[in-house]
């Protein structure tokens, strides 16, 4: 960075862009992560404008420090905290964020059990995160107006000064359930005025969690047979009818348990020889064993 | 080798058929290793001379003795293990030979260098002989005392972290009296020197008497600390005729209340381990000037080289040693002067044949030894000295402080500040090898004793070819 | 007089920036950082003390420049400095120790001569304002 007495007259986006090498990153992020096309899409276009602000900068336009704190809503298991690391790389790369690195933390973290305890507490995460992203999830757990001797609303109180007065040192994302959240923001408006960008986590589409189960299993060197293929295919639209339901994490969750059953079946037959391919494929009633079908 | 009988019939036989040479010997780790430069005399097979050098330094002599049955002759034999030719230098060969441990008094420096070095150095049927260097065995260290205080300890002390540590030896050399040289102790130090130091041959003359020198440069060390408020030094030279002066001399200094105390190399390896274990009984500091090596570590033919020396003095027990500066007026090739801080500072030495450091070396718990840089080094040069010898040294400008224009408290100033910003530059992560001048410039707006420096001595520079240089560049395999 | 105690005591006073910088060098190379303060400037007056524990674990200097300034802000009429511990093998110690504050005047040190036999001094130096007792010392 050179302090030129005068601006340059021109600047071109895709040198910017290239020197930057966020496009490494986005594509990364791509290849992680299944679906979230409304997601990586919002992405591009906050990543497109820190990138022209950077570029307006050089030509000597007034900008001001954009504010970069986030709140990513969803179900569990939509990615967000895979998303967050991703966003800290992000920033880092186009020069928002001096480190990059990603402090994650939930209520415990940051609120103490006894008086005096809070502030010392929060100010020791938030210590350890300046310079990088601090992603707060399940963020509502920190207001609890029902109960009088919650120290919650310190750690509140503390962030809400870091998060204005310090925004050239971190970046915060606050991230829980889409309805959880907006009561959270509607008992805390402060909080919710600092907060530049909000992001939604929709729920995968059955076809993207079969995917996303199809890439854990090779991962992990398994692979389905066309019964258990079947069997899969039947199984996630039940399954995400029940209650609890995680998106990737339950399908984790499914296939740990037919590897399980799995086991059991090969160990039944513990007679014959058993090759690699007996030993890698998930056969469909390693699936239908699920309470799901019943 | 044949029967017991043939090996030990009367008469002559080649050294190698003795059992001092043995290609397939695999060295204990509790072996002490050595590795020797051998030049054969012309018609001299090399495995023989290695064998001969084996032999010569443990067990053998010329001829067949039959006393040899009555011990245990194997294990006490040393075994030459491997020969390798010198790259790029016909008719040398590095020779590897390792020895009992059983062969070496415990903690006795004059022991294993009488064991490696007593006999076998005059050798007929070699042309040249030098001691490259040695592997000691965790075990054989474990018996040393090492380093009285050590590089950590010294700087809790001195309370003085992150930066080389400063010293001057005073100028003239000899000559000034008591009360002048202690004046010269007082500028140097209230300057911004961390230590000054009495000189290798400045113990008790005519001209000044030790007892004087030491209580006016304790005046002079005293008034220093309180105008500046840091803890100050100068080291009083205790080399003595006998070892009984040189205690009386050294408690002289403790009595006055000095940190640290100096001796020189010619005081011999016995005399060297009394005064480390006195500096730890009485936690004194002691520095070592290597007076009188050149004679034998400089050639690369015959001798012994400095890093063996370093070695030795590490486990003898001093804690400053002089170990060359590269950019200054004595001898000292970059690769092998970093081989030589490698082997005073390491916690492991790790094998690096650029350097000339031929083996791994763990030292075992040994405090770390701080190398001096003493030499024809000045201000102007500041940024070369950081990077090449790093933070953990001592450097020592004595011309470059007394011949200063301003007088020696303006150069003690300049060395000072030109060091501190260039600490400090490295530390924001500034190229100092080739911004070093600028960053001088930048600071001699400010600090006009600096300016002066600079303009001195901008143009000296020693460049003379080295005659040590390490035998390995780095296209060549670790072999 | 200024006493020259710590790393670049012969350098105009560090800027807040500058700090930063070192602070910055100090985490890269995973060194703890600890704030300390004193009113005693003693040279082997070693244990300043604490302000808060060390703080590990950090990547950048903002965390580390919070704890300077309140400490700067609580005793600004005190020494405070700044040092960099180093937990590696051969190491356990401190890598880096300079002062980002001192008192507005600094009044030195008396070198008290104390004379014994033959022509021997026993020294001992103390800081003028250690004469005063502690919260006195620098008005």
């Amino acid at each position: 960075m050179n302090s030129a007495t005068s601006a340059p007259e021109t600047v071109d986006l895709s040198t910017l862009l290239a020197d930057s090498r966020v496009t490494e990153v986005l594509d990364e992020l791509d290849r992680e992560l299944i679906g979230l096309t409304p997601v990586k899409a919002r992405i591009r276009d906050i990543a497109a404008l820190l990138l022209v602000e950077r570029a307006r900068k050089q030509l000597g336009l007034a900008g001001g420090s954009p504010s970069l704190h986030m709140s990513f809503t969803g179900n569990p298991g939509t990615g967000k905290t895979t998303v967050a690391l991703r966003m800290a790389q992000i920033l880092h790369r186009l020069g928002y964020v001096r480190k990059g690195h990603l402090v994650a933390v939930t209520r415990d973290d940051l609120v103490g059990q006894y008086i005096g305890h809070t502030a010392p507490k929060t100010k020791e995460i938030l210590k350890k995160a300046m310079g990088g992203v601090l992603f707060i999830d399940e963020a509502y757990y920190l207001y609890r107006p029902e109960n009088e001797r919650d120290y919650g609303q310190e750690a509140i109180e503390i962030l809400l000064q870091v998060m204005e007065n310090q925004r050239d040192d971190l970046v915060v994302i606050l991230a829980g359930y889409a309805d959880r959240m907006e009561t959270f923001f509607r008992s805390n408006p402060g909080l919710s005025s600092r907060i530049a960008h909000h992001l939604e986590f929709p729920d995968y589409l059955p076809v993207e969690l079969e995917q996303i189960a199809q890439r854990m299993l090779a991962a992990m060197q398994y692979r389905l047979s066309g019964s258990g293929l079947a069997a899969l295919h039947e199984y996630i639209p039940l399954r995400m009818k029940q209650p609890h339901f995680a998106n990737a994490r339950s399908i984790r969750n499914a296939l740990d348990r037919a590897r399980l059953r799995q086991a059991n079946r090969l160990f039944e037959q513990k007679g014959r020889q058993l090759d690699r391919e007996a030993l890698m494929t998930i056969e469909g009633e390693d699936l239908r064993a699920s309470r799901v079908f019943t | 080798m044949g029967s017991q009988a043939e090996r030990y019939k009367s008469g002559v036989m080649p050294y190698a058929q003795m059992g001092y040479w043995d290609a397939d010997y695999v060295p204990k780790d509790t072996d002490v290793i050595a590795l020797f430069r051998i030049s054969p005399q012309d018609g001299v097979d090399p495995i023989e001379a290695a064998a001969a050098v084996a032999g010569e330094s443990s067990t053998a002599t010329w001829t067949v003795v039959w006393t040899d049955r009555l011990t245990a002759c194997e294990a006490y034999r040393a075994k030459a293990y491997r020969v390798d030719p010198v790259p790029g230098a016909p008719g040398q060969y590095f020779s590897y030979i390792a020895y009992d441990l059983d062969l070496f008094e415990d903690g006795s420096i004059a022991n294993l260098t009488a064991s490696i070095i007593g006999n076998v150095f005059g050798f007929k049927p070699l042309k040249a002989l030098r001691l490259e260097d040695m592997r000691i065995p965790v075990a054989y260290l474990k018996t040393f005392q090492g380093p009285p205080t050590g590089i950590v300890v010294e700087r809790e002390r001195l309370d003085k972290f992150g930066r080389p540590l400063l010293g001057a030896t005073t100028k003239p050399k000899l000559g000034l009296s008591s009360k002048n040289y202690g004046r010269v102790v007082y500028e140097a130090l209230k300057g911004g020197l961390d230590f000054v130091k009495d000189d290798e041959n400045i113990n008790s003359q005519a001209f000044m008497h030790w007892r004087d020198r030491f209580l006016y440069c304790m005046e002079a060390v005293n008034k220093a600390a309180a105008a500046t408020g840091e803890v100050k030094g100068h080291y009083l030279n205790v080399t003595a005729a006998t070892m009984e002066d040189m205690y009386e001399r050294a408690e002289f200094a403790k009595e006055l209340g000095s940190a640290i105390v100096m001796i020189d190399l010619v005081i011999g390896y016995t005399a060297i381990q009394s005064m480390g274990k006195w500096a730890r009984r009485n936690d004194m500091i002691l520095h070592l000037h290597r007076a009188g090596h050149g004679t034998y570590t400089r050639q690369k033919t015959h001798g012994v080289s400095f890093r063996v020396i370093a070695k030795w003095m590490r486990m003898a027990g001093v804690d400053h040693i002089h170990a060359g500066t590269i950019v200054g007026k004595l001898e000292g090739d970059p690769n092998v002067i970093k081989g030589i801080y490698s082997i005073c500072r390491d916690t492991y030495t790790k094998q690096n044949l650029e350097q000339g450091v031929f083996f791994d070396q763990d030292w075992a718990g040994l405090r770390k030894l701080m190398p001096v840089a003493s030499g024809g080094i000045h201000a102007g040069q500041m940024h070369q000295l950081l990077t090449y010898l790093g933070e953990d040294v001592v450097l020592q400008f004595g011309g470059g402080t007394i011949g200063h224009p301003q007088g020696i408290q303006a150069g003690a100033t300049a060395n000072r500040v030109a060091l501190e910003v260039m600490v400090k530059a490295r530390n924001e992560g500034k190229d100092i090898w080739n911004e070093g001048p600028q960053i001088l410039a930048e600071a001699a707006k400010w600090c006009s004793p600096l300016r002066a420096a600079l303009d001195t001595w901008k143009d000296v520079t020693f460049n003379y070819t080295s005659t040590d240089t390490a035998d390995f560049v780095p296209t060549a395999t670790a072999s | 007089m200024k006493i020259t105690q710590g790393t670049f005591s012969f350098l105009p006073d560090l800027t807040d920036a500058e700090i930063g910088a070192q602070i910055d060098y100090a985490l890269a190379h995973g060194w703890a950082i600890g704030v300390e303060y004193t009113d005693d400037p003693h040279p082997r007056n070693f244990y300043w003390e604490l302000w808060g524990n060390p703080m590990f674990d950090l990547k950048d200097a903002a965390g580390a420049m919070l704890e300077v300034q309140a400490c700067r802000k609580a005793h600004p009429q005190e020494y405070v400095r700044v040092n960099a511990f180093d937990a590696t093998r051969g190491f356990e110690t401190t890598r880096l120790s300079f002062i980002v504050n001192r008192p507005t005047t600094e009044p030195g040190f008396l070198l008290k001569r104390h004379e014994v036999a033959g022509r021997q001094i026993q020294y001992t130096i103390e800081s003028y304002a250690t004469q005063k007792p502690e919260g006195q010392r620098y008005e």
